[in-house]
């Protein structure tokens, strides 16, 4: 891949979509999967999708650049969407673009993290956005091809090169495509967006660099206090960035787990409450070359334990997915934040 | 055919390269920059320690991010910039 | 700016978007994780990289 393309528009050979996806690819701007090809006609048609917005895009970290609409327009048709998508695409760049999303770590990081990216308000409805069964996984356009856009986005806009620029250790499934619905039908508290500050008819998208999500698996219990022991059990977890108790972590519950919780009388806010205090990490579950290496950047344990976060607000919670006994818990980078971005 | 190119962007930096300034490592404060990686001090105070057999060491003083996943603040680098004449950065992955 | 042979690939990069060109001295990967004998090599391989890399 060169540096600063010259040009923003290329004349290449006819080719059959087969001959286009070698040439993406030795030019670096495949993700390994096959790509749509971006023809001037059928990024125009994206690029129709964000008239009127024009707010400016700041530069892309790692790489430096300043994207052009078309350029992005560009990633969302090699990656699968519909023109319809591109505005959701395009509020994901924004939301990532947040100086405290920390862009730049959280793509040069030998950490596995990726973006997800969560959407919320009516235009799941209209875009067939997955919020229920399966829907962190395969099946649905635009759950695949909205995060897969981004992924691309940070590949050829930002220069996140695996390898290269993106040092990732072991990567993860979720660079691929991380992107679903909030379960706003089956939510019985605020949805997340509201919560954010939103109007329930606003258009949102939500991001955070993270890693896949962890399941949670609760069968047994019949009480909310019993869910909660499990999801804590499944949180504090000394492999995950959240050990270092500098960055968000998402709780995605279930709509059963949810109901079982409602039913008990909890809220979010209680939920919060009560995983921030049962979500610490034992010292003796940690070495002690790690307690020092926390130590030294200011990471003490409080009593005999570290805490996931700096405070309960870091502990973002919302429902998603369909019918079953689990939840997801999805720990941060660590140094990041959850940005929120309300589609034009 | 015709194609978008998805790496097109228009570059943010500056036309030029930036410069290093003339340092004398024999005799200017250095700064010492940690990443805060794991194993990153020990590095810089070792190279400092050897440094020792051929120069003075009182100016040369260790600095760290407090956060090995985050940029070192802006208030700091300009600190560091105001009051060093060199900087030996260590990434401690 | 000492980094080990395996991000050296990220700093240039990281360089040239920033149009800076690093004075870099190279050591082996890995520096985390190496206990103190293990590190002296690269204590020392920093230090020769230094006074070669000053020289000029």
């Amino acid at each position: 891949m060169t540096d600063i393309a010259e040009q923003e528009v290329i004349d290449i050979a006819d080719m059959d979509v087969e001959a286009f996806n070698e040439f993406a690819t030795e030019q670096g701007w495949s993700d390994g999967m096959p790509l749509f090809v971006p023809t001037e006609a059928k990024v125009a048609k994206f690029v129709d999708t964000v008239r009127g917005d024009n707010r400016p895009y700041s530069p892309v970290p790692p790489r430096q650049i300043v994207p052009t609409i078309q350029a992005m327009a560009a990633n969302a048709v090699m990656a699968g969407c519909k023109p319809e998508y591109f505005p959701v695409v395009t509020a994901a760049l924004r939301s990532v673009l947040e100086p405290d999303f920390n862009l730049h770590g959280t793509l040069a990081t030998t950490h596995s993290c990726a973006p997800m990216v969560m959407i919320s308000g009516p235009i799941r409805k209209e875009l067939n956005v997955n919020c229920g069964s399966n829907c962190f996984g395969q099946g649905w356009q635009a759950n695949a091809t909205i995060g897969r856009a981004l992924g691309l986005m940070l590949l050829n806009i930002a220069g996140a090169k695996p390898g290269e620029m993106d040092r990732s250790t072991q990567g993860n499934p979720a660079k691929f495509t991380f992107c679903f619905g909030e379960n706003e039908e089956e939510n019985p508290w605020t949805p997340y967006h509201v919560q954010r500050g939103f109007k329930p008819t606003d258009n949102v998208v939500t991001v955070m660099s993270g890693e896949g999500p962890h399941n949670l698996n609760d069968h047994g219990s019949t009480t909310g206090d019993g869910l909660l022991t499990t999801f804590a059990g499944g949180m504090a977890t000394p492999g995950a960035n959240t050990v270092y108790g500098k960055g968000p972590s998402f709780i995605i519950i279930g709509p059963e787990h949810a109901a079982t919780l409602k039913r008990d009388g909890f809220t979010i806010e209680t939920i919060r409450e009560e995983l921030w205090q049962r979500s610490r990490i034992h010292i003796s579950r940690v070495s002690k070359g790690n307690l020092d290496t926390y130590a030294s950047t200011g990471h003490k344990p409080d009593g005999d334990y570290l805490r996931i976060g700096r405070t309960p607000q870091d502990l973002h919670i919302t429902v998603a997915g369909g019918p079953g006994k689990h939840s997801a818990f999805i720990p941060s980078f660590g140094g990041t934040m959850v940005a929120c971005t309300r589609i034009q | 055919m015709r194609i978008v190119n998805p790496t097109f962007g228009l570059s943010a930096a500056a036309g030029e390269t930036v410069a290093l300034k003339p340092i004398n490592w024999a005799t200017d404060a250095i700064a010492l920059m940690s990443n805060s990686k794991p194993n990153a001090r020990e590095l810089l105070e070792g190279v400092r320690a050897k440094l020792s057999a051929f120069r003075n060491v009182d100016n040369i003083v260790y600095h760290s991010k407090n956060s090995a996943s985050q940029a070192a603040p802006k208030d700091q680098i300009e600190k560091v910039a105001a009051n060093f004449r060199g900087a030996l950065l260590a990434l401690g992955d | 700016m000492i980094a080990t042979e395996t991000f050296k690939p990220l700093i240039l990069a990281q360089a040239k978007a920033r149009k800076i060109e690093p004075r870099l001295i190279v050591v082996k990967h890995p520096v985390g994780g190496l206990n103190a004998e293990e590190l002296r090599e690269r204590i020392e391989a920093a230090t020769k990289g230094l006074t070669e890399a000053t020289k000029k």
